[in-house]
């Protein structure tokens, strides 16, 4: 109980730290004499109306949800059909197995190996700066994720039930749609929001690959230096704005995490 | 309705044979029942029929059609699978009418038809239910709606009461039999259970290995196994064996306690085939307890009981003969014969089964 007591406090003071400084003007900030820095300033909401008048920051934060809602469709697209192969089918040349193993070693490798590379390809392509090009490159990150969780959850939907709906007249995309998708409908959701999470998070290669029309949020608050050094206030409003969705959407998907975070263990 | 022919059919998984050879032409309208323990081809055989799994070797008709080709929604059979398979993310009426919807039925004619198949199983009431909020029994019979409600050619049922507690199990065996023969649909149905097998099928295919081991009617089964691996899988308690001595006097004996007379046609075959020793069988509800006074049979067993379980009506006792022959005996008195007694049992000679010990087959 105490450990989860200092866990909990160890995880909410960052949140806290940005709320109150949010809250606070610069000076207020650098205020040096302050007795307990928390309490002693005059609550304003000057910061926020500063940033949400930005039309950066709007531009940002659109960007962030069409590239996060684009990745996650298109991976959910291709990613639920090619793992409910792997769990349903054996191919000739390679054992669904090894497949599996080898999407999830795209996964072990380092992000950072890749960034020149795809970097340079993007760049022939026409695609730096733009949303697409983000939606291509979170995709291939997170496809392999998307994969190797799904396949687990599809493979525990009783094979007899698909076997029933095969009898009853089911072609394969039919038991697909109609039996094998809705019965992983927690696993999907979990997926689907991991996917979200991770593209809206996500900041090293948002940084490299936008500028200015395609930046997400992540990349936004890395490049938020002012001449006069970061200014915490406006740096505050951003990493909540930042953290706010993702939080928000994690309260409504909360009843199918705890099952599907055990990666199709326990049937859903 | 549809008569089923395999010829020769066989699947093998590499170099495992899961069926052998397997011959059948069922008449229109049968109900075939496929026994056997678990591993012997039984359910493979039913997957081949339903398309599930394919054939190695040989040919399916259902209805004269050559269906080896084909998937399962040609073929037109249905099936009843030993965990329901229910879809559980649609209600009672969704999983019924599942199949007619993929036909692309009218709406009403799949109303009217669920609702004709719900009243046969008595399960109106059930129809805006989950398979989870049913009981067994109940999700049984909507696991029977699903297959009658398509009006299929064949019935395929997989161990279908396996999951059912044991009282309900012979409810629901005596309602599949008058469904199948209200519908008049040639019927597979696949069990473990020899009580079952017997008493459902008009025939029953027994199967080990892989291979059909014998096929006829529950009382053909009974009365005349092919070979001791049948005798001892039809009836319970099962055949007592007892490996004898052929002797000159056309006896077969394991000793002055065990000595039996088979019938004298047995005991030439016997001699044609030239053999010193066979395996003896006698089935325990043939076993007769010679009273005092009663003039001594030809066939005796004698023996000092060991068992004694009343079962009722009657009494299942356990008899050791000859120091370490264990024999078996269900007797249709309500006696209680005490642990240690001796007693003299009798059987007539035609309920005395004789195998071969090189080929286990009988000889008639």
């Amino acid at each position: 109980m105490l450990i989860a007591c200092a866990g909990a406090v160890w995880v909410i003071i960052p949140f806290l730290w940005a709320i109150n400084n949010s809250l606070k003007t610069h000076a207020d900030i650098f205020k040096p004499h302050a007795i307990i820095p928390f309490l002693q300033f005059t609550p304003t909401l000057d910061a926020w109306n500063f940033v949400l008048g930005d039309p950066q920051v709007l531009n940002c934060l659109f960007s962030s949800t069409l590239v996060s809602v684009g990745t996650t469709l298109l991976v959910l697209l291709i990613g639920t059909p090619a793992a409910y192969s792997l769990a349903r089918f054996e191919f000739r040349r390679m054992k669904s197995r090894d497949i599996t193993l080898w999407f999830l070693s795209q996964r072990v490798l380092p992000p950072v190996v890749v960034l020149v590379p795809f970097y340079i390809l993007l760049a022939q392509l026409g695609l730096v700066d733009t949303w697409t090009g983000l939606i291509l490159l979170y995709s291939t990150f997170n496809l392999a994720f998307c994969v190797v969780i799904m396949r687990d959850i599809f493979r525990d939907v009783s094979k007899e039930v698909e076997e029933a709906a095969r009898i009853e007249g089911a072609s394969l995309w039919q038991i697909f749609w109609m039996i094998a998708l809705p019965l992983s409908l927690d696993g999907l959701i979990v997926t689907a929001f991991i996917v979200f999470a991770f593209s809206w998070n996500e900041a090293l290669f948002a940084s490299a690959v936008t500028s200015q029309h395609a930046a997400t949020m992540p990349a936004f608050i890395l490049a938020s230096r002012s001449t006069r050094g970061v200014d915490f206030n406006f740096a505050a409003v951003n990493t909540i704005l930042a953290i706010a969705p993702p939080v928000i959407l994690s309260f409504f998907v909360q009843r199918y995490l705890a099952r599907g975070l055990s990666f199709g263990a326990v049937k859903g | 309705m549809a008569v089923v022919e395999l010829d020769k059919v066989s699947k093998r998984y590499g170099d495992v044979v899961a069926v052998q050879d397997f011959n059948l032409t069922t008449s229109d309208g049968e109900f075939v029942v496929l026994v056997g323990p678990s591993g012997c081809g039984k359910t493979t055989t039913m997957r081949m029929i339903a398309g599930l799994e394919l054939i190695t070797q040989g040919s399916i008709k259902i209805g004269g059609r050559d269906v080896a080709g084909m998937i399962p929604r040609e073929r037109d059979v249905a099936m009843v699978f030993q965990n329901y398979a229910l879809f559980p993310h649609m209600n009672v009426f969704g999983n019924m009418a599942f199949g007619l919807r993929l036909r692309k039925l009218p709406k009403a004619q799949i109303e009217n038809q669920v609702q004709r198949a719900a009243k046969i199983l008595g399960i109106e009431n059930l129809l805006n239910r989950k398979p989870k909020e049913l009981s067994g029994g109940q999700r049984q019979r909507v696991a029977l709606g699903r297959a009658i409600v398509r009006e299929p050619q064949v019935f395929l049922m997989d161990e279908p009461l396996s999951n059912i507690d044991a009282k309900l199990r012979v409810e629901m065996r005596g309602e599949i039999i008058k469904l199948q023969r209200r519908l008049g649909v040639t019927t597979f149905y696949v069990t473990h259970d020899q009580v079952e097998a017997m008493s459902m099928g008009d025939r029953v295919v027994v199967m080990l290995d892989g291979r059909i081991q014998q096929v006829g009617t529950p009382r053909e089964l009974y009365r005349k196994p092919t070979n001791r691996y049948v005798a001892g899988f039809i009836g319970s308690p099962a055949m007592n064996f007892v490996r004898a001595h052929v002797g000159e006097d056309g006896t077969v004996s394991a000793g002055d306690d065990f000595r039996l007379f088979p019938p004298g046609s047995v005991m030439e075959g016997v001699r044609k085939l030239g053999l010193a020793e066979v395996w003896v069988g006698v089935r325990p509800e043939h076993l007769k307890i010679r009273r005092e006074g009663e003039p001594a049979s030809k066939n005796v067993i004698r023996g000092t009981v060991e068992v004694v379980e009343p079962q009722g009506s009657t009494t299942l006792i356990q008899l050791n003969a000859c120091g370490d022959l264990r024999v078996n005996a269900l007797l249709e008195e309500q006696l209680e014969p005490a642990v240690g007694a001796r007693l003299d049992l009798w059987v007539g000679d035609d309920a005395v089964y004789v195998f071969n010990p090189g080929t286990d087959e009988r000889i008639q």
